[in-house]
């Protein structure tokens, strides 16, 4: 019953339904953050805990810092592969993915290590739940980021993307600048206020 | 044929002189191919891979217990259902394409329904999806309902009869649990995935894939409450509000309710952004957004709410499923912890979730009254407006579910204020409905008696809900059966009248059959009166002081209560009604015409059931879809020549 | 066959549903006679309330059933009624009265809401501790006791807390009510204007026992009042005979007569057993009396006297009583047995 095919879609929008989709995903992961955010306001701020971080508990800020630049520089490279394919490079595509992906895992195993040697642990009251709330849902969002990423290299080197079809590209991207600069917001409650 | 504004995303027909034949797996195969029989060794696979990764680390670490069981069931609630999505095929696509594998063509061989498995299987058409979730979704209205049934049939006298308090709390969690996260709010994805697309002219949802997959998310959500219930120690019994501190001291069955939820969320917010993407990027031409039917702007607006509220209840039961398996400290008293924060949180989803319960119900009424008076919807744009009016003032009331709780004493009197003010919109749209039946032709179909009822009942519920937002007087009636009163004048003479109205309203549509009218009206009799008789009668006895959630009760309260579980009795028989009616008319029922109710909808102008691909051309939008009245008006051409897509305003 | 609208009727309608709710809001009692000065107020905004909304059902029940009387046409009717899209004045009509109307119930909570939190120059302070499944009130000769006893016709400031989860504190016949919150004191305001005995009950679901979690608020004259707390001061700062006083005191700081009867203690608890019987449970459970006091404070699972049910008596009163306390309890629920 019926016809054999769907008939040809009619856009009614100039975003491609991909396009938007990503950005209204981007909105409630935003919201998600917020929802750990909440916690961490209600918890210091509401519940006048001072100091924070109680004693004797510190945080990593220095090696937090240098793993924010080697995130923001992994967004450049990011960007850079976009563009690659966009000019139709191939070589600049696959190079900016892996330098992507391996600035991006070293980031996530540099927060591992620094789990580990932090110190204290998540039961030692509210400022190790919402430390480890907020950088472990953050860190949640970098492997989920770097999953997609290693699907984007394989396929780069697989031979898919061209200069008019890349929307995998342009969605893995608008994901980890995400997570990129939602790091920045994290890094900077977490471990500067 | 239009030329894209940008890239097609399927490949054009044209070109491919033939599409992927689907041919039947044989042998082994059968076992690799998705389905039921990949499920089969699928799911327990994935269960003992979880269950192995967490004894593993435990040992690894030296932690004690190994066989540490919330630990376990946190893990062992996400492997198992992802083994079975797994193996049931919802990621078989998805996992090709990470591969790199070159791109197949599209196969559309399988598309929609020929037979009955077609609806058991992982399916991309939004018309089956919204059968699918139709059917699941009453499914768990019975059993949901049934819950209650019991707990009434305690609560008919004072004292304890037949449950101990921690079944009794579990019954009446579970009961809300079902009814909010597995029956109004997926029965109204359901609806709208089957009419939505075909109201703006689209062939299908803009992400079928995902569209089938949010699907399946829903039986999983409601087993694993059910499931629950059966756990050693007891059942989620902390209500469906779970607060802390109470809700980490519970049972294991707690941890069932803490994953179930986020299970429904996930299905709801995947279901929001593909209403979303394909409301806003696949209308047809001429579809301008002041031309969409009441209900595309319904679900349009809730669907920003789901996808911009839900996050935060998931990341209310995460805190509180990590204060109980890792015992940190995010609500701890002693440690830390803000007690009232996860109040805040919560209800920061919850209230947005009660508007995500009604608005789409608002927009099913839109259609229902303005084909059966025979008129256009009076003041559409002011209804467009007032859904985007609650969409923005829904997010600025939730504390005024806590002005008992201990929060910020000033912070009491700005939600009062957003909380009265939200009535307005509200108001808004009750008497458009009213002025709409005014000088119609008024034709009493099933659907019609509903969203009647509806009108009622709704007003009364809102009223209640006025009274409750004024400070003074809920501190009076907080938390006792007057909010049960409030609570079920709005989601059942509320919500789940719009849903029977919209069942019965596309039953047709969506079966090809015609149901029996006179059953139907029958179901509507018994359901409003029963309705009325059980749950007026709480608003008297929660002022006079029974607290909500309890089994036993002050000894004058007990013939009230007698008379409410007997009452209630009568509703779930109503029920019955419509449960026969349904199924019966399906399998028997007389063909159903393409247009019974002589709507303009571009839904009506199909076949009843509409055929596989919807259209076959997109059609041409022309004018408004409530032209009732002005003769030879017509809100959709087929076969027009086609211009230029017409930009989103 | 189209029909000509007629105001008169309409106005019949109106007039006549808001005649029976009326006659609906006066006839049931729906609210318990108030008996403290916030209750009076809180009456008035529920009054208030009411006459508004009897306003707004009426004016949707009357074009809604008149329309529905008058409109209604037969299936085979297949006319359509004439195409109004809508008509501006009328919507910024229904827009603009609405909002005026809900504005003045805000100002009139706000008002009420401001004078119901003033405790006056000289409140009675009592502090509330709410805990699975009982109430205590501490007063301020610093004893706890599990009924709370209030003056007439003065302001009493509570100060609510809770020793585990979330608990409620409501006493409907005063309108007042506020969460008992773990790490985080509370405040009510109550004056109380007639004398009387009033149900206080939980209404934040707090476990098992949240059904049973019921006490009393016994309003008195001035004059009885005085004689009673002076009465119970000079009590409290006797040294008992055998350390009892100390006993007492952990009796009432926990609650325990909240659930149970006992003379000695002037505990009328009917939720859990009859302590006055207790050397009778003892030889029922085949137990010396010491010790199976003892374990029923700190295990009170392991034997359940017949009738009862288990899980109710909170288990954590071994970590919660400090040691030289329990002793002290256990000596004086033994010595005092019957």
């Amino acid at each position: 019953m019926g016809y054999d095919y769907p008939p040809p879609i009619h856009f009614s929008s100039r975003i491609s339904p991909v396009i938007v989709g990503i950005f209204l995903f981007i909105g409630s992961e935003i919201m998600l953050f917020g929802s750990f955010f909440t916690v961490y306001f209600f918890d210091r701020v509401v519940n006048h805990t001072h100091p924070w971080p109680p004693p004797p508990y510190e945080r990593p800020v220095f090696v937090a810092g240098v793993n924010t630049l080697i995130l923001v520089t992994s967004s450049f490279t990011m960007h850079w592969a976009t563009q690659s394919i966009k000019r139709g490079n191939r070589a600049g595509l696959q190079a900016g993915m892996v330098l992507t992906f391996l600035l991006g895992l070293t980031f996530l195993l540099t927060q591992v290590i620094e789990y580990h040697r932090i110190g204290f642990n998540t039961s030692d009251t509210s400022f190790a739940a919402t430390f480890f709330g907020l950088t472990g849902l953050h860190g949640c969002h970098v492997f989920v980021g770097l999953t997609i990423l290693l699907a984007m290299t394989i396929r780069s080197f697989r031979g898919h993307f061209s200069p008019e079809h890349h929307h995998g590209i342009e969605v893995g991207g608008i994901y980890w600048h995400f997570v990129d600069v939602m790091w920045i917001i994290v890094y900077t409650t977490v471990y500067l206020l | 044929m239009t030329t894209p504004a940008h890239e097609d995303t399927h490949v054009d027909h044209t070109d491919v002189p033939e599409h992927g034949v689907y041919v039947p797996p044989s042998g082994w195969h059968r076992w690799t191919y998705p389905g039921w029989l990949r499920v089969i060794w699928a799911t327990p696979l994935f269960g003992a891979l979880g269950l192995g990764l967490v004894v593993l680390l435990r040992w690894a670490a030296s932690w004690d217990p190994i066989w540490k069981w919330s630990s376990i069931a946190t893990v062992e609630l996400t492997a198992v259902p992802l083994g079975f999505l797994v193996g049931l095929g919802g990621f078989d696509y998805w996992a090709r394409y990470c591969s790199g594998k070159p791109t197949l063509p599209e196969d559309h061989s399988r598309h929609g329904a020929r037979s009955w498995r077609d609806y058991f299987r992982i399916n991309t058409d939004h018309k089956v999806i919204g059968v699918q979730y139709v059917v699941t979704t009453m499914t768990f209205f019975v059993i949901g309902g049934f819950l209650a049934l019991l707990f009434r049939a305690e609560l008919a006298h004072p004292g304890d009869q037949y449950f101990n308090p921690q079944t009794f709390n579990a019954l009446v969690t579970d009961h809300a649990s079902l009814m909010i996260f597995l029956v109004i709010i997926p029965a109204f994805a359901g609806l709208g995935n089957f009419v939505i697309p075909l109201m703006i002219g689209a062939a299908d949802m803009a992400f079928p894939r995902l569209n089938a997959l949010s699907y399946w998310l829903l039986p999983i959500a409601g087993i694993m409450l059910l499931v629950g219930l059966a756990i050693p120690g007891g059942g989620p019994s902390a209500g469906w509000t779970c607060y802390a501190p109470l809700c980490q001291h519970q049972p294991l069955g707690d941890v069932f309710f803490n994953m179930a939820v986020q299970w429904a969320g996930a299905s709801s917010i995947m279901t929001a952004l593909n209403f979303l993407v394909t409301i806003i990027t696949m209308r047809a031409p001429g579809m301008t957004f002041w031309r969409m039917p009441l209900l595309v702007w319904a679900n349009f607006t809730t669907s920003m709410l789901v996808v911009l509220a839900t996050p935060f209840i998931a990341g209310s039961q995460f805190f509180v499923m990590f204060d109980r398996v890792m015992h940190t400290n995010f609500f701890e008293a002693g440690n830390g912890g803000y007690v009232i924060g996860y109040q805040h949180i919560f209800w920061f989803y919850s209230h947005p979730a009660v508007y995500i319960m009604i608005l789409p119900g608002f927009g099913i009424i839109s259609e229902v009254v303005a084909v059966m008076s025979r008129k256009p919807i009076f003041g559409y744009r002011l209804m467009a407006l007032s859904l985007l009016a609650i969409l923005v003032l829904g997010f600025s009331v939730w504390a005024h579910h806590m002005f008992v709780a201990g929060m910020a004493g000033w912070l009491r009197v700005p939600i009062m204020v957003t909380t009265l003010l939200i009535a307005v919109p509200t108001g808004i749209k009750v008497f458009s409905w009213l002025a709409t039946l005014w000088e119609g032709r008024i034709h009493f179909t099933t659907s019609m008696l509903f969203a009647v009822g509806f009108i009622f009942c709704f007003v009364i519920g809102g009223l209640s809900g006025i009274w409750l937002g004024a400070v003074p007087i809920d501190i009076q009636a907080n938390q006792s059966y007057y909010i049960v009163a409030h609570i079920h004048y709005v989601l059942f003479g509320g919500s789940v009248f719009t849903i029977f109205a919209g069942i019965y309203y596309w039953y047709p549509k969506m079966t090809g059959r015609m149901y029996n009218e006179r059953l139907g009206q029958l179901h509507f009799w018994l359901t409003f009166i029963g309705f009325n008789l059980t749950f007026f009668p709480m608003h008297y006895i929660g002022l006079q002081g029974m607290p909500r959630r309890v089994a036993d009760y002050a000894n004058r309260f007990g013939g009230i209560n007698e008379f409410i579980s007997i009452a209630s009795f009568g509703l779930g028989a109503s029920t019955l009604i419509f449960l026969y009616n349904m199924i019966w008319s399906w399998a028997h029922g007389p063909a159903a015409p393409n247009n019974p109710w002589r709507g303009l909808g571009i839904e009506w102008q199909v076949s009843s059931p509409p055929p596989i691909f919807n259209f076959e051309e997109v059609p041409q939008v022309v004018g408004s879809p409530y032209e009732y009245g002005v003769p030879g008006a017509r809100h959709v051409i087929f076969g027009a020549p086609q211009p230029e897509p017409v930009p989103a305003d | 066959m189209r029909h000509r609208a007629s105001f008169l009727q309409l106005a019949l309608i109106a007039v006549g549903s808001a005649v029976v709710l009326i006659v609906v809001a006066y006839a049931v009692p729906w609210l318990p006679y108030p008996a403290s000065r916030e209750a009076g107020r809180i009456n008035f905004v529920f009054w208030y309330a009411e006459w508004v909304s009897i306003f707004i059902f009426a004016i949707v029940a009357a074009p809604l059933v008149y329309s529905l009387w008058a409109f209604r046409v037969k299936e085979n009717d297949l006319s359509d009624g004439p195409p109004t899209h809508g008509h501006t004045g009328l919507e910024i009509l229904w827009t603009a009265i609405p909002f005026l109307l809900v504005t003045s119930i805000a100002i009139a909570s706000a008002i009420v809401l401001a004078k119901n939190g003033r405790a006056g120059t000289d409140p009675l302070r009592i502090t509330v501790t709410g805990q699975q499944f009982a109430w205590t009130f501490t007063y301020p000769n610093g004893q706890t006791y599990p009924v709370l006893r209030m003056p007439v016709d003065r302001h009493v400031k509570l100060t609510l807390t809770s020793k585990d989860v979330l608990h409620s504190f409501w006493i409907p016949e005063l309108y007042q009510k506020q969460d008992a919150v773990p790490g985080l004191p509370t405040h009510l305001v109550v004056s109380p204007t007639r004398t009387g005995v009033y149900p206080v009950v939980c209404v934040e679901l707090c476990g098992l026992g949240h059904s049973i979690m019921r006490s009393q608020a016994i309003v008195m004259s001035q004059n009885d009042y005085d004689a009673w707390y002076s009465g119970a001061t000079k009590a409290a700062s006797k040294p008992a005979p055998g350390g009892a006083a100390g006993g007492l005191a952990v009796f009432n700081g926990n609650g325990c007569g909240a659930c149970h009867t006992f003379s000695a203690a002037h505990s009328t608890g009917k939720v859990g057993p009859d302590l006055d019987k207790l050397k009778q449970e003892a030889a029922g459970a085949h137990q010396p009396l010491d010790a199976f006091i003892r374990q029923s404070i700190v295990d009170p699972n392991a034997y359940i006297a017949p009738g009862y049910q288990k899980g109710v008596m909170p288990p954590t009163f071994a970590q919660t009583i400090p040691g030289p306390k329990l002793d002290q309890l256990v000596q004086y629920l033994a010595s005092n047995a019957k």
